[in-house]
């Protein structure tokens, strides 16, 4: 089975998808092709690693210790060792969050123009803290360092959508466009 | 190719000095006797120069350069201890001790602890961090081996031991920056024959053995230059004694052995060889009973039992008896007319250690096989066989005679059991003589390969125990059948005279990383 | 004057068809001019390309102005060992969002400049390094680099020449330390993105172990520019050590923030107060940060200098990654100084001590200042650490970490006076 993806982007999937399924067979039907195209764009198997995480976490929503085994047994390296790097980079999720993973830039560029306010409003709409599922598993707000937007203030990734210039007044509006 | 043996001029210090192109400044400073503290650096591994403590100032260089990885260049000048140097390692010391949570008074690693020495050396005695600390706790890494995250600083040479000698990549940091952190797979011990080692190169307290855990204070043990009885590879190793009790075994630097490296089986090995009940004094048979004499009177009753010529001298030994005491046992044996002496060797699967293939624990899991095959006894899987229904003379020495089959040695004439523990049957003895264990003792074993290596003596053996080659001369003397011999190094000159294989080669040739046989596969690396 | 508040005193070369969605398809790209160069340059011998742009004078974008043709000309030429090139599209200096948006608007632009460099640096496989929390921009590129290879600009035999290249998009995930050279090759090997000491340098043992450059998006983005119209055309624009133009990433208090194309010797202050229209209304500048968090802050009287790399030096700070962040009065400096100090030591990889543990002291001290329990005695001690952490890493992070505090005191000691001495701020609400 393939999914018609060209073998130059498989290693460059968005991963935060609003469905996940923790439980869904890793690199099977079109996963088995992505696979195989990935580990043909690099000279050895370690060096997919990162691509490999991350189509894990496109069709599991997250890294869980089981994830990580099957990734190691696949490219060959230790399951440490494969925790120990993607426990290193901030997008791997090791945890499992909400369906929508809303990730708030409150770099220097976005707080000198009021990202506090749109975390804020983001905090109060959910009724959570931050790093914290909403109770109905819907929402997970968290505040993540420069999102290379600065002159579109405030920055918010909400799963694979990028949304620019959110003010505080627009996270009501926001958060009702994702339903 | 040519390059690599090109010579470098160099001045450290204002010590001028040529070094082979690739040497590090690290290293080059060594040579002229300045030490660069440093904690990431291990000579065993790879250097990620990450721990910023072994800055040095180079001329012409814009900032201080990391020691352990730059190499020397041609007619570089380098300062190890000017006031920048001196201020680089102050700041790297009182960045690490931070969050360092200051616990010496409890910690193993006090004493022997890298951070200590270097807090102390470079005078940072008071923090001028005043926010609070970050605290992480502790957890295991492997059924024995604890991790304490707040001691650690990141030098990650635990890390690197596993991946890169052990070949087995199961210790990782975790999580970035400072809230980085040692650990295994999650929720997963690891275990590894060699993994010990990583409480070794953790150059402060944060990876502790729990089998050493709150035992001792470093600065209470003795060290003593030793070669570990594990197996026959014949690790070097530097035993750790505090109130004539071994606490734990080390391994010492042998590059034609084992590197810094010594397996996990060989440290429990030395720990519990010798425990257990001892025999502290000589025994001679008085009817059905063995009572207790002193030494006068054993050798009394032993050169007398001799003397009534018992008939020919057959001998079960140990193979973790050392050269001397089994050279001591051939010559009396030889007195008596030899009738060849046999010993058995316990196995185990071996492991070897990928990064330094040269070092395994080995099949045998003796010391001195090798020794006691060119001393001219015979290895055997059925040692009792040869003692059944023998008539003559029988000598047990040191085999514990665990297997024994009943009635063993009664047949004898003269059965002389000299060891260390008295099994049952080795309670049918006519003569028990208590004799010592290689750690209570000089001496010699001979490895695999024929590498003879010195072990010194780092207890006082119990009661009046003493070792076989000491009371065996003494014997030997009484009979009139040669020199009485005082040291161990006397034995084995006497054995090196005697004994083709271990020609040209006396104490001072072995010094303290051992020598091959002349001749042997290890030939003649004299350290 | 579409794309948000392009000016008339702009250069735009690189810039040019921002806001332009007909741009970003390669059918329109191609009607733009795209992809001449780049048959130009397959006609050129490889060295021959590699001259123009060491004449041109282009420096490296990303924040350490390395001369690129300089760069490309350390790679070895016998062809031993496999080449390659690492596009760092890993953009994430606060302050910086010029390379995402020649990505969004013009990912061909980019392509041709990858295929040009991995040409002349004899490179059979290029990767794109891009940063994974750009999902959109991502997107952008995926289909751009597959329009590549469908109309044979990539893949073998590129346009009848014999030369092969492929392509890889690899995203990253998340780390700001992948951004640096050799982070990023680390990462690229399914590593912690942990820099390396150097030498030896990527030019000798790059990705896998090979000889690879690491050229920016924007450099990149440049060299088809050049390509087409020779170093001297480009050397109008400029000065003699910065030709050129350059994107400058403008944002924080600015009425018109976002990004401007100027050429190298415009005016540093005519950038803020004409191009950005300067603070907002009845505000006052009080800093201006001209390169990305990284570099020194600037007074307001230090910012009449051109915008050349020794232009901005000679002023007091550095063009870095051309991340312009401008501070009114409204903002407690303290506050935005800890802001990017808590940038870096959430970023740190952690490897060296002097930056893992140095970035969270100083961010600490920043934050119990703040708190109003700030000490006399903090003030020496911020610049102390800030010192010991300055040139004693393996990379510049550590350093980039101490600059703000310690230009910070430097330069506006008073606001950190009166949060120590009278725990109130300079901060105009």
């Amino acid at each position: 089975m393939s999914d018609g993806l060209h073998p130059a982007v498989v290693s460059a999937q968005p991963s935060q998808r609003d469905e996940k399924n923790p439980d869904a067979p890793l690199f099977e039907g079109e996963y088995q092709d992505r696979l195989e195209k990935i580990l043909s764009r690099y000279p050895f198997k370690r060096a997919a690693l990162l691509p490999v995480l991350n189509m894990a976490q496109q069709v599991r929503g997250w890294i869980s210790p089981d994830t990580i085994k099957r990734v190691a047994e696949i490219l060959e390296l230790s399951p440490a060792y494969v925790r120990s790097v993607a426990s290193f980079y901030t997008m791997f999720q090791l945890r499992p969050a909400g369906k929508y993973l809303i990730q708030v830039c409150t770099g220097i560029g976005c707080d000198l123009c009021g990202a506090e306010d749109v975390v804020e409003g983001l905090l109060k709409a959910t009724g959570t803290r931050i790093g914290e599922t909403s109770a109905d598993g819907k929402y997970t707000v968290v505040e993540v360092e420069c999102l290379a937007g600065c002159g579109f203030p405030t920055m918010v990734q909400i799963n694979d959508r990028m949304y620019e210039n959110v003010k505080a007044e627009d996270v009501e509006g926001l958060l009702k466009e994702l339903d | 190719m040519n390059d690599e043996k090109k010579l470098l001029n160099v001045t450290i210090d204002g010590v001028e000095l040529e070094v082979p192109a690739g040497t590090t400044i690290l290293a080059a400073a060594e040579r002229v006797g300045a030490v660069i503290p440093r904690y990431c650096y291990h000579p065993g591994l790879s250097a990620p120069a990450v721990c910023r403590m072994c800055l040095v100032e180079v001329e012409g260089a814009p900032k201080p350069l990391a020691s352990c990885v730059q190499p020397v260049q041609d007619d570089m000048v380098v300062h190890t201890n000017t006031a920048q140097a001196r201020k680089a390692r102050r700041a790297a010391v009182e960045f690490l001790l931070m969050n360092h949570p200051l616990d010496c008074p409890i910690c193993d690693a006090a004493g022997q602890c890298e951070l200590q020495d270097y807090a102390f050396e470079t005078g940072q005695l008071k923090t001028r961090y005043v926010e609070p600390k970050l605290v992480m706790g502790r957890d295991k890494v492997t059924p024995e081996i604890v991790y304490f995250a707040d001691r650690c600083i990141l030098c990650t040479r635990c890390v690197r031991f596993m991946d890169e000698i052990a070949k087995d990549p199961v210790l990782v940091v975790i999580n970035r920056g400072q809230r980085g952190y040692i650990d295994t797979m999650t929720g997963e011990l690891f275990e590894n024959p060699f993994s010990i080692n990583i409480v070794d190169v953790c150059p402060v307290g944060a990876l502790v053995n729990e089998d050493f855990l709150f035992k001792a204070r470093a600065w209470d043990l003795d060290q003593t230059a030793s070669i570990c009885p594990g197996c026959s590879q014949g690790c070097n190793v530097s035993l750790g004694t505090k109130e004539e009790r071994i606490v734990r075994a080390k391994p010492r630097f042998n590059p034609e052995v084992n590197s810094y490296w010594m397996c996990d089986h060989g440290r429990k090995t030395v720990i519990n060889w010798g425990a257990g009940a001892r025999i502290e004094v000589p025994m001679a048979r008085d009817g059905d009973e063995l009572k207790p004499v002193d030494w006068p009177q054993a050798l009394d009753a032993l050169s007398e039992a001799i003397g009534n010529e018992p008939g020919r001298a057959r001998a079960i030994v140990s193979a973790g008896a050392s050269n001397e005491s089994l050279f001591t046992l051939r010559r009396l044996m030889e007195e008596l007319g030899s009738d060849g002496g046999v010993f058995r060797v316990p196995t185990g699967p071996e492991a070897e250690l990928p990064g330094f293939p040269k070092l395994k624990l080995r099949r045998d899991r003796v010391p001195n096989a090798k020794g006691a095959e060119l001393l001219g006894f015979q290895r055997s899987d059925a040692v009792f066989d040869s003692a059944q229904g023998h008539r003559g003379a029988l000598f047990v020495l040191e085999d514990t005679l665990e297997g024994a089959p009943d009635g063993f040695g009664t047949n004898a004439e003269l059965f002389v059991y000299i060891g260390t523990r008295l099994n049952p049957a080795a309670r049918s003895a006519d003569i028990v003589l208590p004799s010592t264990t290689f750690a209570e003792m000089a001496g010699t074993f001979t490895n695999f390969e024929g590498r003879v290596q010195r072990f010194e003596q780092a207890l006082r053996g119990p009661g009046l125990a003493r070792p076989w080659w000491l009371t065996g001369s003494a014997l030997l003397e009484r009979l009139g059948a040669g020199g009485r011999y005082r040291t161990a190094a006397e034995v084995f000159a006497a054995l090196a005279s005697e004994v083709s294989e271990y020609e040209g080669l006396n104490y001072e040739v072995l010094g303290l990383k051992g020598a091959g046989a002349p001749g042997s596969s290890a030939a003649a690396t004299a350290g | 004057m579409a794309y948000p508040h392009a000016h008339p005193r702009e250069v735009r070369l690189l810039s040019k068809y921002f806001g332009d969605e007909d741009a970003i398809g390669i059918e329109g790209w191609a009607e733009r001019g795209g992809y001449v160069a780049l048959e130009k340059a397959l006609e050129m011998g490889p060295d021959e390309v590699t001259e123009v742009v060491k004449e041109s004078g282009l420096r490296g974008r990303g924040g350490a102005g390395f001369p690129a043709g300089l760069k490309w000309s350390f790679m070895p030429k016998d062809g031993k060992r496999p080449n390659y090139l690492a596009c760092n599209a890993d953009e994430s200096e606060p302050g910086t969002f010029k390379d995402r948006e020649i990505m969004r608007w013009t990912p061909h632009q980019m392509i041709e400049g990858i295929i040009i460099c991995s040409y002349a640096i004899r490179a059979q496989h290029a990767y794109i390094y891009i940063r994974g929390e750009m999902v959109d921009v991502v997107r952008v590129v995926n289909d751009a680099v597959v329009e590549a290879y469908r109309k044979g600009y990539l893949g073998e035999n590129i346009l009848g020449s014999g030369y092969d290249l492929e392509l890889t998009v690899h995203l990253g995930a998340g780390a700001y330390i992948a951004g640096e050279e050799t982070g990023l090759l680390s990462s690229l090997e399914g590593r912690r993105a942990e820099p390396k000491v150097k030498p030896p340098f990527p030019a000798q043992r790059g990705a896998f172990g090979m000889p690879t450059t690491v050229n920016n998006v924007e450099t990149l983005a440049a060299v088809p520019h050049i390509v087409e119209n020779g170093a001297d055309w480009y050397r109008q624009w400029g000065t003699e050590k910065s030709p050129g133009t350059k994107l400058f990433s403008c944002c924080g208090h600015l009425q018109r923030p976002g990004n401007y194309e100027v050429s190298l010797d415009f005016n540093l202050k005519e950038l803020v107060y004409d191009l950005c229209g300067g603070p907002p209304e009845g505000r006052q500048l009080r800093a201006v940060i001209p390169g990305g968090s990284s570099v020194p802050l600037m007074t307001v009287d230090e910012i009449d200098c051109d915008v050349s790399y020794e232009g901005i030096e000679a002023a007091g700070s550095l063009q870095g990654s051309g991340g312009l962040i401008a501070i009114d009065d409204s903002a407690c400096l303290l506050r935005s100084i800890r802001k990017m100090v808590d940038f870096y030591a959430h970023e740190s990889c952690g490897q060296c001590t002097n930056c893992r543990e140095g970035t969270v002291w100083l961010a600490n001290i920043l934050r119990r200042i703040e708190r109003g329990d700030g000490r006399e005695e903090d003030l020496p001690l911020l610049l102390d650490v800030g010192a010991n952490m300055a040139g004693r890493t393996i990379c510049p992070l550590s350093d980039s970490a101490a600059v703000p505090v310690v230009s910070g005191i430097q330069k506006f000691e008073e606001e950190f006076v009166a949060h120590i001495k009278d725990g109130t701020c300079t901060a105009v609400r």
